[in-house]
């Protein structure tokens, strides 16, 4: 029950910590930016609006953003918060996550092209391409893990002292899996370099363009999908890097939300100082990081 | 048991009696789909109470006293028997209205008559206990669908796609001759006994032969040239038949020759491991270049066979390296991957070929938006493609977390080997995210957005009730597997017996555990989507929605032209790939001021099939072509040849 509320606390307030991306970018640019709630009142917005639809498109269309918050949603059941045990846990938990993520994906992409638009089908054939890699590189991270500890659930890894196990067993090499999941928490949410989400250019980008029809609370549940997806990137990061257990339960959370923060501000400094990749170099990109933990797993494998 | 043998008599006597009534065509499709459907219902319970009871059994026939026909019905068998009477069953209903009544009489008949052989042989191949039986029934299966591929089409295609068959198919039953040659050599019985005495080199070299025979059938990396020409070429509810469950006699065969060797050692599964890594990532990949709906689901079909093989060799390395766990897991999500497979790929080829008899287009890029005028269809091939693609709550997804589990069990610090199941582990996530971009390709540009010629845009309402009702049967049937796995995991465990595999009640109970884990996720998913749907429903209550055009991006006359094509979709992804999955595209040069007529061709090339044509193909051909001048069409020096070779060959004696 505890797990489960900390899970809601954190899942209410994912769309501040987006916020923190916009300030950190509006801060390196010298503005002011919006404020720090702006996904909330974007969200209130489009709650109450009605939408548009295409007359091109079917079901699937509406089905889609359910989908993309449903799997998003249903992947963090399975992620331990702030050392708190996950609401749901079994031996495998990892492959369902991933393949809940697919799922979403593969909504996505049909609803792109589902609306017939040419622009939409180029966002759906790249987020196709880079998610085959982004798989491969987050199953060798998987294979990292299972090495330390031989299991394949998220709980032993990320909940009460499993996490300090987790560095004593791996030590410097979880570094580079760190590096390699912010790697692939860059491709998998579609941040920058990987795509810009502020683009103007329906053409140059990746997951806005899938996006571009959909509208009113439809578009809500998707935004609202996109945080709860990043936040469940980060919080694994988060936990990785802060894997004490301090006696006091409110000293841990606060200790892990403000890292949850430390890794958005270092997301929001990423999209400041770099630029988009080039579409062909992005694979290269991916590949870093699955170089990155195939190294990883075989520096620790003695 | 006697049932077995009842349930063949009646679907031969399903597929005889018609041929008497041809002159009348409905008539003939009734009488011939009762008596074959009764008898795949008849055989289809008994198999299951086999399964269920874990009986086993052996029959013999003896046939105007010479020949000796022995079956025998183990697990193992009714493993496969039920896959096969459950899917002959569905197929023969489809069929029904797949059929165009305008044909001849007499074709229907003839076409069930195969039909029916091509079932019962099926049958008896996995059922057979002696080399005869087997050999026999294996060459009426590969004959009967030879002429199933042929007897509709007159097509240059269809001939060069059943000769392709046929070729492939006779090289590979060489090596099944040559396989039981051995066995025969050794063992001095026709029966299939236990050879586990055998010295493992010569069990190497028996399994190697087993692989390459039966995998030809099978579909592995690189036997698998046939394959995509053979199953577009079949009528629909047949290639539903040969993919979903005559590939599957391979599979059968491979496991029958490893159960009679009865070693476990460590080089069978890394055989079936490689096999299975090559074939499910070459199939996968090939099936993306694909622009043909048949064709790129034959591909999906080597993927597939491809992922059942890497079950089944985590299983082997399991059982050689006593990890029981390993064994169980592996041998396990391979098996269920077998029923799995026949189910969701003959509910996406009988998709495939609804779409086709409406359309009567095949090619992917000319068709577009048919979910809304063939909406059941659309949604049946919807789950179908998510099934494929291994995703929840559907059952590929089942079986591929089984051998998920399997190959992190081979990556243990207890096991020494580890960089294949590794290399299986990274091909399954690789595979599962090109199965997801392959059928997101084609579900959206086949049943999404706008149609992309005038024929599909002239369609109106679904077809025949039969069609419907098989494809609706198969997809209830994928999600109950995926939202209810235990029963069918439970089923698995009496066929692993066969491969001497004895996991402990604890690792049973684990696995059965497992997908009562899954059930309850899902049910709580599930309700977590219901909770989700209210709140839309909630959000647009009262709400006006307003229809237009899809969004132009400030173009304003979009055309269906326009929309992006399934090449398109894929062309990145096998950029990426291009030194495995090279694309020929002969270069067009535009040319003069004010270019006219230009087109763009693309094709794929199957390294397997280039490759065997210039290694193989071309060098024997050479060869052979210098000794066309034997052959003049002199009858009288046809003659004198034969004299002389018996003249030579008295020297001998």
């Amino acid at each position: 029950m505890q797990s489960f509320i900390i899970l809601l606390i954190f899942w209410i307030i994912s769309p501040f910590f987006m916020g923190v991306i916009l300030k950190v970018k509006a801060f390196f640019a010298g503005k002011q930016g919006p404020p720090v709630l702006i996904h909330y009142y974007t969200l209130m917005k489009l709650f109450q609006k009605a939408s548009v639809y295409s007359l091109t498109t079917t079901f699937v269309f509406r089905l889609s953003p359910l989908m993309i918050l449903l799997t998003s949603l249903s992947a963090m059941l399975f992620l331990p918060i702030a050392g708190y045990p996950a609401v749901f846990s079994f031996e495998g938990d990892m492959i369902l996550i991933c393949y809940l993520f697919g799922l979403g994906r593969f909504f996505t992409i049909i609803a792109a092209l589902d609306t017939g638009s040419p622009f939409e089908g180029m966002g759906a054939a790249r987020e196709a391409y880079f998610s085959v890699l982004s798989e491969a590189s987050l199953f060798m991270i998987f294979i990292y893990f299972y090495r330390l500890h031989g299991s394949i659930s998220l709980n032993s890894y990320l909940s009460s002292y499993h996490t300090i196990e987790l560095w004593k067993y791996g030590q410097s090499t979880l570094l580079f899996i760190i590096a390699s999941l912010y790697i692939v928490l860059l491709i998998e949410n579609t941040r920058v370099p990987v795509d810009d989400p502020a683009t103007h250019l329906e053409l140059t980008m990746i997951h806005e363009v899938m996006i571009l029809d959909h509208s009113g609370p439809d578009l809500a549940f998707i935004e609202l999908g996109a945080c709860t997806k990043l936040l469940f990137f980060t919080c694994i990061l988060s936990r990785l890097l802060f894997p004490y257990n301090l006696n006091y339960a409110g000293l841990n959370v606060i200790c892990f939300g403000s890292m949850l923060i430390l890794i958005y501000v270092v997301i929001g400094i990423t999209e400041s100082i770099m630029a988009r990749f080039k579409m062909t170099k992005t694979p290269k990109f991916i590949l870093t990081s699955f170089a990155l933990a195939f190294f990883a797993t075989f520096l620790n494998w003695g | 048991m006697n049932l077995f043998i009842d349930s063949a008599l009646l679907i031969l006597l399903g597929g005889c009696i018609p041929f008497f009534c041809a002159f009348h065509v409905r008539l003939t499709k009734i009488i011939a789909i009762l008596l074959m459907g009764c008898g795949c219902i008849l055989g289809f319970i008994q198999s299951v109470r086999v399964l269920i009871h874990s009986q086993s059994s052996l029959e013999t026939i003896l046939c105007l006293n010479t020949f000796i026909f022995q079956f025998q019905f183990d697990t193992l068998s009714a493993f496969f028997t039920t896959a096969i009477y459950a899917i002959s069953l569905l197929s023969l209903i489809y069929s029904f209205h797949y059929i165009h009544e305008q044909k001849k009489g007499l074709q229907i008949a003839i076409h069930y008559v195969f039909a029916s052989l091509l079932i019962v042989s099926m049958l008896v191949v996995v059922t057979a206990a002696d080399m005869i039986t087997f050999m026999i029934a294996w060459e009426l299966m590969s004959i009967s669908s030879f002429l199933l591929i042929l007897l509709d089409d007159h097509s240059p295609e269809a001939l060069k796609a059943g000769y392709w068959y046929i070729i492939f198919t006779q090289a590979g039953t060489l090596c099944i001759f040559a396989l039981f040659g051995c066995m025969y050599g050794f063992t001095g019985t026709l029966a299939f006994t236990n050879i586990s005495g055998l010295h493992v080199e010569y069990k190497f070299v028996l399994f190697s032969l087993a692989c390459v025979g039966f995998g030809t059938k099978a579909g592995i990396f690189p036997f698998h040239v046939w394959l995509p020409y053979a199953h577009p070429a079949a009528p629909s509810h047949i290639s539903a038949l040969m993919s979903g469950v005559m590939i599957k006699t391979g599979i059968y065969g491979i496991l029958r020759i490893y159960s009679l060797l009865a070693t476990h050692s460590l080089i069978f599964g890394y055989i079936l491991l490689v096999a299975g890594i090559f074939s499910s990532l070459f199939g996968v990949l090939y099936a993306l270049g694909q622009h043909d709906l048949k064709r790129l689901l034959a591909y999906h079909s080597v993927e597939n066979i491809g992922i059942i093989l890497m079950g089944l060799g985590l299983g082997v390395i399991g059982a050689s390296t006593q990890n029981m766990r390993l064994a169980v897991l592996g041998f396990s999500g391979g098996l269920l991957h077998v029923w799995n497979h026949a189910i969701f790929k003959s509910l996406l080829f009988m998709n495939a070929g609804m779409v086709l008899h409406k359309t009567g287009i095949r090619s992917i890029e000319q068709l577009g938006g048919l979910m809304k005028s063939m909406r059941i269809t659309g949604i049946t091939f919807l789950i179908g493609a998510l099934s494929i693609s291994g995703l929840p709550p559907f059952n590929g997804f089942i079986s591929e977390l089984l051998i998920y589990l399997g190959g992190f069990q081979a990556i243990d610090k207890q096991v020494n080997a580890f960089i294949l199941p590794i290399l299986g582990i990274l091909t399954l996530s690789i595979i599962g995210g090109l199965a997801l971009s392959c059928f997101t390709k084609v579900v959206g540009i086949v049943f999404l957005g706008e149609p992309r010629t005038q024929i599909n845009r002239n369609i109106h309402g679904e077809i025949g009730w039969t069609m419907l009702f098989s494809v609706v049967v198969l997809a209830l049937l994928c999600f109950g597997i995926g939202i209810m796995p235990t029963p069918f995991i439970q089923l698995t465990f009496s066929p692993i017996k066969c491969m001497h595999v004895f996991g402990d009640d604890q690792i049973l109970a684990s696995l059965i555990d497992l997908g009562q884990t899954m059930t309850l996720v899902f049910c709580i998913v599930g309700c977590m989507f219901l909770f989700l749907l209210g709140i839309r429903y909630y959000l647009y209550a009262g709400k006006t929605i307003a229809h237009t055009s899809t969004w132009g991006c400030g173009f304003t006359k979009p055309t269906p032209k326009m929309q992006y094509t399934g090449a398109s979709f894929a062309s990145s992804i096998l950029q990426f790939f291009h030194p495995i999955a090279p694309i020929h595209s002969p270069q067009q040069s535009v040319s003069g001021i004010f270019p006219t007529h230009s087109h763009l061709h693309q094709e794929l090339i199957d390294l397997a099939e280039k490759w065997i044509l210039l290694g193989f193909v071309h060098p024997i051909l050479r060869v052979l072509d210098k000794q066309r001048w034997i052959q003049h069409g002199n009858i009288h020096f046809y003659v004198g040849y034969i004299l002389v070779t018996i003249v030579v060959l008295l020297f001998f004696i």
